[in-house]
């Protein structure tokens, strides 16, 4: 008898798992106007200033000659961390505000957050840097040292770098294109006397469990 | 079978508004409270589906949440015997 049972339950498994990621698309445009309804609730909409920001980054960049792309879409996040077990957000705009797969997200402060990694017509999947597993190279701002930052989830980040390396708490670690923006800050680090390196914690510049809005570079 | 709908609803609304730490342990607690709750499945995909990428055929098969929800389905069926439900 249980092995009938388990053998149905297999078979759901399976069915399940072949039928639903060809429903994602269904399922998100579906859940969206209910999460668009909460933001509404909690006042989550963006604010009319945000939609003629222009930072300072792009005006030095615009200096140097190399002017980097202001055509930035602002969205609303929708669902954020601990909404999600994993760090992914899903935010307002998609396919008909041409993004696409692999467009940056960033802060409307300068700091970047992650990609773009599903877009539907009227909304996106952005999967953060510090999502699990994910690595990034990041430049540590104090020695200008190459690290490569590991995601640990919940917007935190660990990276190991040689004992002899000075490296203190609320040092800033930016992304290693030009526009150099701030990725993380340091929040701890801890070596112990056996270790040649010492491993280092980071934390996002935001709290990303309150993160209402964000830049899209399409 | 309403109260098991009922609670596949809340579980399926608890999803889409509330944090993880509230209902993964409820979808847990719905797969020890209803006998054979093979819908706890479907809400598991559901939950990657909506707050994971990458939802490909070949990642879900080995999601941890979907194996965990299986895993604990199938420990169950021996075990649910001796236990008393009231729902």
């Amino acid at each position: 008898m249980y092995v009938k049972r388990i053998f149905l339950l297999a078979v759901i498994f399976i069915f399940v798992a072949t039928v639903f990621p060809f429903l994602d698309t269904t399922i998100i445009t579906i859940a969206s106007p209910i999460w668009r309804t909460i933001n509404k609730i909690l006042g989550s909409e963006v604010p009319p200033s945000l939609m003629s920001n222009q930072t300072q980054e792009n005006i030095l960049l615009e200096l140097a000659g190399r002017k980097q792309k202001t055509n930035v879409v602002v969205a609303s996040v929708l669902t954020r961390p601990p909404q999600t077990p994993y760090d992914v957000i899903i935010i307002d705009a998609g396919l008909n505000e041409s993004i696409v797969i692999g467009s940056e997200v960033s802060l409307p402060e300068g700091p970047i957050l992650g990609v773009v990694s599903e877009v539907f017509p009227k909304s996106a999947k952005v999967k953060l840097f510090s999502a699990s597993g994910d690595e990034i190279n990041a430049v540590l701002e104090r020695n200008n040292v190459p690290v490569t930052l590991i995601g640990t989830g919940g917007g935190n980040f660990r990276f190991e770098l040689p004992r002899d390396m000075i490296v203190e708490t609320g040092d800033r670690i930016l992304s290693s294109d030009i526009t150099a923006r701030h990725l993380a800050t340091v929040g701890d680090v801890s070596v112990r006397p056996t270790d040649s390196f010492k491993e280092v914690l980071a934390k996002s510049p935001i709290n990303i469990f309150t993160l209402r809005f964000v830049f899209v570079a399409p | 079978m309403t109260r098991r709908l009922i609670g596949f609803v809340l579980i399926l609304v608890s999803i889409l508004i509330l944090p993880y730490w509230i209902y993964i342990p409820v979808l847990f607690v719905g797969i020890v409270l209803f006998p054979f709750f093979w819908e706890g499945i479907i809400l598991a995909f559901f939950i990657n589906i909506i707050h994971n990428v990458g939802t490909s055929f070949s990642v879900s098969l080995i999601s941890p949440l979907t194996l965990a929800v299986l895993v604990a389905l199938i420990v169950l069926l021996p075990i649910r015997e001796s236990l008393r439900s009231y729902v």
